[in-house]
């Protein structure tokens, strides 16, 4: 069957790069490793070019890769003893770029405390705006347990956002972005 | 989605919170230079090992046909020194037989030269 639509890789990572890139950071916390998965994903994709049967299919394999990738490094760091919220909490800061506001990015420093699962679940929802369904897809687990760690991870940083961010969680928001 | 929360006003601020703080971010200007360079890079890898696979296989067929040419070589050597002996053998017994025809022959006519 012919295909309509060919894939030019340049113009993929064009534009997914920030996606893949922000999960990965997200995901790790560790810029160099994020950046070291991105490229790991797109030298992937590079090589299943010939599988990749439209942008849809391009997006969705790129997200599920890109997850996974990060939770293999995850394990890999976990396996060698190395703490990477240490280093994000350390160090992210310095280098970020655009941050939304200052509870923004304490939330973002708290999501890192979560666990892995929950974490990966509440990224997927709030950074690419997925639905449990298609977090479920993405993750290849069941619909059930994505739905159970996004309202764990949901009550477990709203609980940590309230005990920790006093100062911004019951202003509003529209002062917020004014300050 | 039914989360767990207080009431639905904070909730919505929260998760708004959370989809502010989780904007996606620009991934680093050098990421694609490094990825084409390294996709580059694996390309040529690539291209190399498919090269040498190639001329591998090449060898490999070259050296079959080589041995196998020179089995088939050596089995029709064979037969056809098989072939050689088999008619030296017939043009001796031919031989043997025409000179046993003559001895026989000599005998019978001296077996006859003493009865008359």
């Amino acid at each position: 069957m012919a295909r309509d639509w060919q894939p030019d890789f340049e113009q993929l990572v064009d534009e997914h790069q920030s996606m893949v890139f922000s999960l990965a950071l997200r995901m790790t916390g560790d810029r160099g490793l994020a950046e070291e998965i991105a490229q790991d994903v797109f030298l992937e994709l590079d090589r299943h070019l010939g599988k990749i049967e439209s942008p849809l299919h391009a997006l969705h394999w790129l997200r599920r890769v890109a997850m996974s990738r990060s939770a293999d490094a995850l394990r890999r760091r976990k396996v060698r003893g190395m703490d990477l919220w240490v280093e994000m909490q350390d160090g992210y800061g310095a280098n970020v770029e655009q941050r939304s506001s200052p509870l923004g990015s304490r939330l973002e420093s708290l999501l890192t405390t979560l666990p892995e699962p929950q974490r990966a679940a509440l990224v997927l929802r709030y950074q690419e705006d997925l639905t449990p369904e298609e977090i479920a897809a993405t993750l290849e687990a069941p619909l059930a347990t994505v739905k159970s760690n996004l309202q764990r991870g949901l009550k477990l940083l709203r609980a940590k956002a309230e005990s920790n961010l006093k100062d911004f969680i019951r202003v509003p928001t529209p002062e917020l972005r004014s300050s | 989605m039914e989360f767990e929360s207080q009431n639905d006003l904070e909730r919505d601020d929260f998760e708004r919170e959370l989809q502010q703080a989780f904007l996606r971010r620009p991934a680093p200007p050098s990421l694609k230079r490094k990825l084409m360079q390294q996709r580059s890079r694996q390309r040529t890898e690539r291209l190399h090992l498919r090269k040498v696979v190639w001329e591998r296989l090449a060898a490999c067929l070259v050296l079959a046909a080589l041995v196998g040419g020179g089995f088939q070589w050596h089995q029709r050597e064979e037969r056809r020194k098989g072939e050689a002996a088999r008619q030296q053998v017939f043009t001796a017994l031919r031989i043997t037989n025409r000179a046993l025809n003559q001895v026989r022959a000599q005998l019978a006519e001296r077996d006859r030269d003493r009865q008359e």
